[in-house]
């Protein structure tokens, strides 16, 4: 008999955008060492800038949304229509041990198979562009690279980790609708008209419990994650933070 | 086998005794984890301002690689004399050279020496890494 590793399983809808961003930083700092998947959605829809983009960039865009700016690189997200998902773990478990490419490769691999369940055939982009990327958007969406997933020939998934004190937060974020700032990427209601952000939820845990071998045990943030959230939550829409860079 | 003549962290920074000083940067296994060879993955290096106080392990800066932003960690606890402003604009000397050019920061340190029993020698750190890959 395997034991099957035990993973906690965090879903919170319709968070406030920078609680989102700081219960983000509590998994990543990992006072609860076990690998943990959190689902999420924003309330308000939001717009987050990536860790080391210019605020010039995407000035133009404020009023769109809610302002916060992530922790972990890459480009602009509209935070709308979409499921987000961050996986924290160890740097040396598994599904993230050793180079980035490999561990963008393990987790895009899981979240392909979830989407063949849906009846999207969502693959890595590979050597040509995707048809939906644009020059000088300052939007994630609008960059591709090989190792991003991509159905109809266009990106679907957003990712970007961040990598501290020998733990590893992999942010990704799934457009089930379109966004106005986000023209031309791949949504999945064009497959899947009914679709909820629960129910991708669900089939993506599946995935991971299946794939992985691992248990779920679906819990709530623990106290000091919550406290560290509220504590946090302020500094991630500040002007100090977003306008940092 | 990896330069003799400096200590290594479980993080994959490396420190060098400079005279009093020491020098700070990553290894060539750190950047092929961000990278994976690709040179032009590497985006952007924040370093911390000359006179910043560091204690062992603290963050003194991140490296962003095109798909992940990684923490760099003090080896030893110090000031910040010196950072090596031509990495900012040309992320490149790090995959060419990490061990020279590649330096990131010059410490004054807050004691002497390398002898930190957390700090590793280059056997070691092949061995640590070497177990890290299986």
């Amino acid at each position: 008999m395997t034991p099957r590793e035990s993973w906690r399983l965090l879903t919170t809808w319709g968070g406030e955008p920078g609680w989102n961003m700081a219960l983000d930083e509590a998994l990543l700092e990992g006072a609860d060492a076990r690998p943990v998947l959190r689902f999420y959605t924003w309330s308000p829809a939001a717009l987050s800038l990536g860790y080391f983009q210019r605020w010039a960039e995407l000035a133009p865009l404020a009023g769109t949304a809610v302002l916060v700016r992530r922790f972990s690189g890459g480009g602009a997200i509209h935070h709308g229509d979409e499921l987000t998902f961050a996986i924290a773990a160890a740097q040396q478990h598994p599904l993230y041990r050793g180079e980035v490419r490999a561990s963008y490769e393990r987790v895009h691999a899981l979240l392909a198979h979830a989407l063949a369940g849906l009846g999207v055939r969502a693959e890595l982009r590979g050597a040509a562009p995707a048809r939906s990327d644009r020059t000088a958007s300052g939007m994630c969406f609008h960059v591709s690279t090989p190792i991003d997933l991509v159905w109809d020939g266009r990106k679907g998934v957003g990712s970007a980790q961040r990598r501290a004190h020998g733990r590893v937060l992999h942010h990704g974020s799934i457009k089930l609708g379109a966004s106005a700032l986000e023209a031309g990427v791949a949504t999945l209601r064009e497959h899947a008209p009914a679709l909820a952000p629960a129910d991708l939820a669900e089939t993506i845990a599946r995935v991971f419990e299946g794939e992985l071998g691992c248990a779920f045990a679906r819990e709530e943030p623990g106290a000091a994650e919550l406290e560290h959230a509220r504590r946090r939550a302020d500094f991630y829409r500040s002007d100090e933070f977003v306008r940092r860079r | 086998m990896r330069p003799n003549d400096r200590k290594y962290t479980k993080t994959h920074e490396w420190v060098k005794l400079s005279g009093e000083d020491v020098i700070v940067g990553i290894t060539d296994f750190a950047v092929q984890e961000l990278c994976s060879g690709n040179e032009g993955d590497l985006v952007y290096c924040d370093l911390p301002e000359p006179g910043r106080s560091l204690e062992v392990g603290e963050t003194f800066g991140e490296i962003e690689s095109v798909k992940a932003v990684a923490d760099l960690n003090a080896p030893v606890a110090g000031t910040v004399l010196e950072i090596n402003v031509s990495i900012e604009e040309h992320m490149e000397i790090l995959s060419k050279d990490p061990w020279n050019q590649g330096w990131l920061v010059k410490l004054q340190p807050r004691t002497k020496g390398l002898d930190a029993p957390e700090l590793m020698d280059a056997a070691a750190y092949e061995a640590m890494i070497s177990a890290e890959k299986h």
